[in-house]
């Protein structure tokens, strides 16, 4: 019964991410906002994880760390996010400035195949779009006679991957993740009369983009002196073409028909990305990461064709840094954590260049998370506070406070219930 | 780790409210306006935009028709007038009395006749045009002939007059419409007197039960009818009398005494036998080159506006409606970019100085479809009503280019606009006084052409939706 409620409101929690989502304005360019975080163990620290390591978490990260689980071990994880907004800029009408949403950002799923083999599949968000803008306009032919442009664009493009690892001399990971990008991306033109809004004419465009998508990864890991470990981790991924299939569907204020039109195929490149990562730990209690990833954007910026006026695609950086302090507890010989502490700090310049401008995104982590005793649940909750974008040049800051939770589920497998590590 | 199973309530419990609170926290709040952020950063993702056509040609033509079916209106039109536009207009008023059904009796020892006359009746909404300032003659003449309608007639038309005796009485008489009041003291009432010998015929007739005063059909085919007609030299206007209007025969009474004053009205025969004749010379005037018809089959002719002091007229009583064809309407449709009709507006603007508050303008102009023919057909729908479009003009005589009449014409645009056939522009709209109006008043309308400038002419908007096939 309690299960049933529990997936009732997931499902809510789904349908809600399609009925409103905060409006996004940068996500009209481009593939859309980018995700950049993980939703994860890593969410608290800036989502910085490309060294990390864990044997209870999966750290999508790096593909290579999945070979850390816990042997004979299964989990799965979701994703849950809730996000308020503050617009500022001049362009921001100041009757309303604030928005909020709750969205259901990922589920995946890990298990620990062999001694050294993990493996993972899982379903992620790749960039997401929701706008939307009423612009005035004067109709083609006339100086007088005024209409207004409502533009509105909603999809996702997200990530069904499938991860696996294999530890080669014990400080040695090399992981290949495997993903299947799909996702449709949805932009509404409509125009209405400004006297009473009713729609005079309406354009949608309706972009469906697929292909597969490689990333490596690698992780070097051991320890230094007696309290201290390391880990060293990179990610490269190649350099790939979605396959873009577009319509354009125009309707008239009867919502008759007027052009189904289904446009020729196309591509549009993902860049090719390189990540590197480091981790310290101390008396596997306090832990220090660092990561640098990088997006060749000005690689496939001339293959791409993507629609709009004032802006560019340039490559984006990104760095983050985070801490953590984990609390375990000694059962049986065997260390158990109970608990965890983190924070964390990024810095970013997207891959959005406008009216001049590279739209950078910086902010702030911290996390908590619980180990429960007594079932097989890990529940983490992560603060994020972060600032995108700029005022200047006519453009749209939004100051964004996230609150996400992350459930854990782990277990044996094929042990009738008795666990081991 | 554990290996227990169970789950806890209290963790359920904790995890459910934690979601439930972040539902709510969402739910608080609204989305932002972000006004315009996408006037310089919106896709260019080639949508379909919005076109406005407002230079499409218009002919304008006037037809004419010679005559208009003036009987049973509700009013005895009379008088006459010089439009600058039209030339001078005369309406003659028609009809057939009758005798009280019962004749009053009369003693020769006690009753006297007194005087004869026509009691015309103006009241408030009674239609008028012209300068009322003037003062206006009209004249009360019988009709010379039988009162029937001519061979293969159906009825009673404009063009259609029947000889006339001589005058039997005339008056001149000034009246305020509005008011209404005469000159005559008299309130609402025009009285005319007439011909005492007739007068004193009549009442004879009555003293001795006259059969032609007792047949309806002999009195009728005796008397045969009056006709009141602006005299000579009358100007200025037109006047709509009520058809309630009656001859009436007075007399005098020896009551106890007294002298009482009695009356004997002769009332409308027959409503449907009471016409307006109406002529119009148009010599002189910008309609002086207006096409007429040459035979009685022929449709109704028309005649182009540069012909006619480049404008078109519309005036119902006197034959005269307008109608517009839009020889290149089709091209628009065959323009690369256009997908569809949005919607079309038709707004005609009446000739800049042909109006004021004397020479008012139609409060109601009908919309109409119109065929190769010229004929009058079904009534232009707007596409939000199934009502007849009149233009709502609100009238503005201070401001003359803030008058307009403004109709939705996208279901005729839908259909003409894509019309290639044969004659197809030769299919167009005709502007036309909506009935009763339109041939119970005379108020004219004089419709700039294309030659005029923007403002003061007529203009057809079309709306159509655009969309570039290389986008």
């Amino acid at each position: 019964m309690k299960r049933s409620i529990f997936i009732a409101l997931l499902a809510v929690t789904s349908l809600r991410m399609m009925a409103q989502n905060n409006n996004a304005p940068y996500s009209q360019l481009g593939l859309g906002d980018l995700e950049d975080g993980y939703y994860n163990r890593t969410s608290g620290l800036a989502n910085t994880g490309i060294a990390y390591r864990s044997n209870r978490f999966l750290i999508n990260n790096n593909p290579a760390s999945f070979s850390g689980l816990t042997d004979q071990y299964y989990t799965m994880e979701i994703g849950l996010r809730g996000q308020y907004i503050s617009y500022a800029g001049t362009q921001v009408n100041v009757g309303a400035t604030e928005s909020a949403d709750i969205t259901f950002r990922k589920l995946v799923l890990g298990i620990k195949l062999s001694h050294h083999w993990g493996s993972s599949v899982g379903l992620l968000p790749y960039s997401t779009q929701n706008y939307e803008f009423a612009v005035p306009y004067n109709l083609v032919g006339t100086t007088v006679q005024i209409a207004n442009h409502y533009y509105q664009g909603h999809g996702s493009v997200n990530r069904a991957y499938w991860a696996n690892s294999y530890e080669f001399f014990h400080h040695l990971s090399i992981g290949v993740d495997a993903s299947y990008i799909f996702g449709q991306l949805n932009q509404n033109d409509i125009i209405q009369a400004t006297a009473n809004g009713a729609t005079l004419v309406s354009t949608t465009n309706n972009t469906n983009l697929q292909n597969l998508y490689f990333t490596y990864g690698m992780q070097l890991y051991g320890r230094l002196g007696r309290n201290l470990n390391y880990s060293l981790g990179a990610t490269y991924s190649m350099k790939a073409a979605l396959l873009a299939a577009s319509t354009k569907l125009v309707l008239n204020n009867d919502s008759v028909t007027l052009q189904n039109i289904q446009n020729d195929e196309g591509y549009l490149y993902l860049p090719q990305a390189l990540g590197l990562g480091f981790a310290l730990t101390d008396k596997q209690k306090y832990t220090f990461v660092a990561d640098y990833r990088y997006q060749n954007w000005n690689g496939v910026a001339a293959q791409n064709k993507y629609p709009g006026q004032a802006y560019n695609i340039a490559s984006s950086e990104r760095g983050s840094i985070g801490f953590e302090i984990s609390k375990k507890k000694t059962f049986y010989n065997t260390r158990v954590e109970l608990s965890y502490l983190q924070t964390g700090l990024y810095y970013e310049n997207s891959y959005l260049q406008i009216n001049g401008k590279q739209i950078k995104d910086y902010g702030v982590t911290a996390g908590f998370g619980v180990n429960s005793l007594k079932s097989p649940l890990s529940y983490s909750v992560i603060f994020q506070y972060g600032v995108k974008g700029t005022t200047q040049n006519d453009l749209i800051r939004q100051n964004y406070a996230d609150v996400t939770f992350v459930l854990n589920f782990g277990a044996i497998w094929y042990t009738k219930g008795k666990k081991f590590d | 780790m554990t290996i227990i199973h169970h789950y806890l309530r209290k963790e359920l419990l904790i995890l459910l409210s934690f979601i439930v609170t972040l539902f709510f926290l969402a739910g608080c709040e609204k989305q932002p306006n972000l006004g315009q952020f996408g006037n310089s950063n919106v896709s260019d993702n080639g949508s379909a935009n919005i076109v406005v056509v407002d230079s499409s040609t218009i002919d304008l033509s006037t037809v004419y028709v010679d005559s208009t079916a003036t009987a049973a209106t509700g009013y005895l039109m009379v008088g006459t007038y010089n439009d600058a536009y039209l030339g001078q207009i005369s309406s003659q008023a028609y009809l057939q009395v009758r005798p009280p059904a019962s004749l009053p009796p009369l003693d020769p020892q006690l009753d006297t006749y007194d005087s004869i006359g026509m009691v015309l009746y103006f009241r408030k909404s009674n239609p008028y045009y012209g300068d009322t300032t003037l003062t206006p003659t009209f004249v009360v003449n019988q009709v010379d002939t039988l009162y029937q309608l001519p061979n293969y007639a159906t009825g009673w038309f404009s063009n259609q007059s029947l000889p006339l005796g001589p005058d039997l009485g005339s008056t001149s008489v000034s009246i305020a419409p509005n008011l209404p009041y005469t000159s005559q003291n008299a309130g609402d009432t025009v009285k005319i007197r007439m011909d005492d010998a007739l007068g004193q015929q009549l009442y004879n007739m009555i003293y001795n039960k006259s059969d032609t005063m007792t047949t309806l059909t002999t009195f009728l085919n005796w008397f045969n009818g009056l006709c009141i007609s602006p005299g000579a030299g009358s100007q200025g206007v037109i006047y709509g009398f009520k058809d309630s209007s009656l001859m009436r025969i007075y007399y005098r009474s020896n009551t106890g005494g007294v002298s009482v004053t009695k009356t004997i009205d002769f009332t409308l025969y027959n409503r449907a036998s009471q016409w307006n004749h109406i002529t119009n010379n148009r010599a002189g005037s910008p309609l002086a080159n207006l096409a007429t018809p040459v035979s009685v089959t022929q449709p109704p002719p028309l005649t182009p506006s540069n012909l006619t002091g480049s404008a078109s007229y519309v005036d119902n009583i006197i034959g005269l409606t307008t109608k517009m064809t839009f020889p290149f309407l089709n091209s628009i449709s065959q323009r690369p970019d256009y997908v569809g009709l949005l919607r079309a507006q038709l707004t005609v603007i009446p000739l800049a100085g042909s109006f004021n508050t004397t020479w008012t303008l139609p409060p109601q102009l009908g919309i109409y479809s119109s065929d190769l023919h010229n004929t009058l057909l079904a009534p232009v729908f707007s596409t939000a009503s199934s009502a007849v479009q009149t233009g709502g003009l609100i009238p503005n005589y201070f401001a003359p280019l803030l008058n307009s009449y403004n109709y939705d014409v996208t279901n005729f645009v839908a259909n003409q606009i894509v019309n290639n056939t044969q004659g197809s522009n030769q299919v167009g709209i005709m502007l036309s006084i909506p009935s009763p109006a339109n041939l119970s008043s005379f108020r004219r309308l004089a419709i700039a052409d294309q030659s005029f400038p923007t403002q003061q002419r007529v203009i057809l908007s079309v709306y159509y939706i655009s969309l570039y096939p290389h986008q």
